[in-house]
């Protein structure tokens, strides 16, 4: 069957990278479901590629390589093709919502799980921020009414020798992102807030692998491991 | 399909065999991809997001969905290539549109018809894509090289260009019909 002109207009701006939101999920369930339009976006990666054999290659050192190492050596590649798995991984927004999904599931595991250290702190915590990478929960942040703000990991983060974990907030966009806690391994951290306004709600944490020591520019420098914004506790 | 010179063609079957070796979880086999690869990979990632450290942090998060989905990998739907670029290009677009990103100072700041014109210069002169680009009117061929190459958003186009989103927006699909007929 001959593709229409609206699906190959469809299929050359999925290629792009401009359809966005609704429009980009329709083209990836597309994708998956549907030959013809399979066909039509390879063609159009086919065309444009041209650009991509064109780049002038950047280094990409050991440095880099180990971190991928790192990060893939837990699990091993998912099973057999199915549609739904070869939608997901052309679905950016897909995994953005498994993400968000799981991260609501973190909250709800956690409200449970750290219910013992909150009765024990007799406290409650006004903020909470899960980090996540992708559909993973990485740690999670509680700011509590008295200004004290905790992290808590929720699995074992590997780093290698010479590094350090860092965790990072943005208290706002002038300011930039500022260093509240360094850690040699995931464990429970008091971060350091107090020169900082109360973490108000839809605030970044974030954790990033840094040098030894902590990032050397004040900024972080390295990869982010995991991420979350912050949400008002009811 | 397109067909492919026979220097690709070797390349490519190479990158298949390591993919379908991926699959099989033999992680070797990912360090003949990252060595064929990764520099051209960084590239790529770094003209949509300007920065190495963003760019080297695309280029993981590509190996890893890689990694995952090494078996969903399908020869018959499509080239390793392809399939390995498409899913860099997500993950560079996903780290360029996420708002929850740290700064914005490094936001793509080239004149814009410059930046086209580089982009198409690198093309060789024998190419298909660059012969058709440049048939296009001036402002309809900067939409499509910058979206591509730079991943700039119809908004981010509007106002590079300073025309509305809907010009923006109907510029990219005569220029993309245009492309398609030249192109075949």
């Amino acid at each position: 069957m001959t593709p229409d002109r609206d699906e190959r207009t469809q299929a050359s701006e999925y290629v792009l990278g401009l359809l966005e939101g609704e429009a980009q999920m329709e083209a990836e369930r597309r994708l998956a479901s549907d030959a013809s339009f399979a066909r039509e976006v390879e063609r159009w990666r086919m065309r444009f590629a041209e650009f991509d054999d064109a780049t002038e290659p950047h280094p990409a050192g050991e440095a880099l390589w180990q971190r991928i190492e790192t990060a893939t050596a837990s699990g091993t590649p998912q099973r057999a093709a199915q549609p739904s798995r070869w939608m997901r991984l052309w679905s950016d927004i897909a995994v953005l919502r498994t993400a968000t999904v799981a991260a609501s599931l973190a909250v709800v595991l956690l409200a449970v799980g750290l219910g013992v250290a909150i009765r024990q702190a007799r406290l409650q915590p006004v903020m909470v921020a899960v980090l996540v990478d992708g559909n993973r929960a990485g740690a999670v942040v509680h700011a509590f009414a008295d200004g004290r703000v905790v992290l808590l990991p929720l699995t074992s983060i590997a780093v290698p020798s010479g590094r350090t974990l860092q965790v990072w907030t943005l208290p706002s966009r002038e300011r930039g992102p500022v260093s509240v806690g360094l850690m040699d391994r995931a464990r429970t951290l008091e971060l350091e807030l107090k020169d900082l306004p109360r973490p108000g709600p839809d605030q970044l944490f974030e954790i990033t692998l840094e040098p030894a020591g902590g990032s050397p520019t004040g900024r972080p420098t390295g990869p982010i491991l995991f991420k979350g914004n912050t949400a008002q506790t009811l | 399909m397109t067909t492919l010179p026979a220097p690709d063609r070797a390349a490519e079957a190479q990158l298949a065999a390591a993919l379908a070796r991926c699959a099989a979880g033999e992680r070797a086999a990912m360090r003949v991809i990252y060595d064929i690869e990764a520099g051209r990979m960084v590239g790529v990632a770094r003209r949509i997001l300007r920065r190495q450290d963003l760019a080297e942090e695309a280029v993981q998060d590509a190996f890893m969905r890689m990694w995952r989905a090494a078996r969903s990998f399908d020869p018959a739907r499509g080239s390793a290539r392809t399939w390995l670029y498409a899913i860099l290009r997500n993950s560079a677009i996903s780290i360029l549109r996420d708002e929850g990103r740290f700064g914005s100072d490094e936001e793509f700041s080239e004149d814009i018809a410059p930046a086209t014109e580089n982009a198409l210069a690198r093309l060789p002169e024998t190419s298909a894509l660059r012969r058709c680009l440049e048939q296009l009117d001036a402002q309809r061929r900067t939409v499509v090289v910058l979206a591509y190459v730079h991943g700039l958003s119809h908004c981010e186009l509007a106002g590079k260009l300073g025309v509305p989103l809907g010009t923006v927006k109907s510029w990219v699909r005569r220029s993309l019909i245009s492309l398609q007929e030249c192109m075949g």
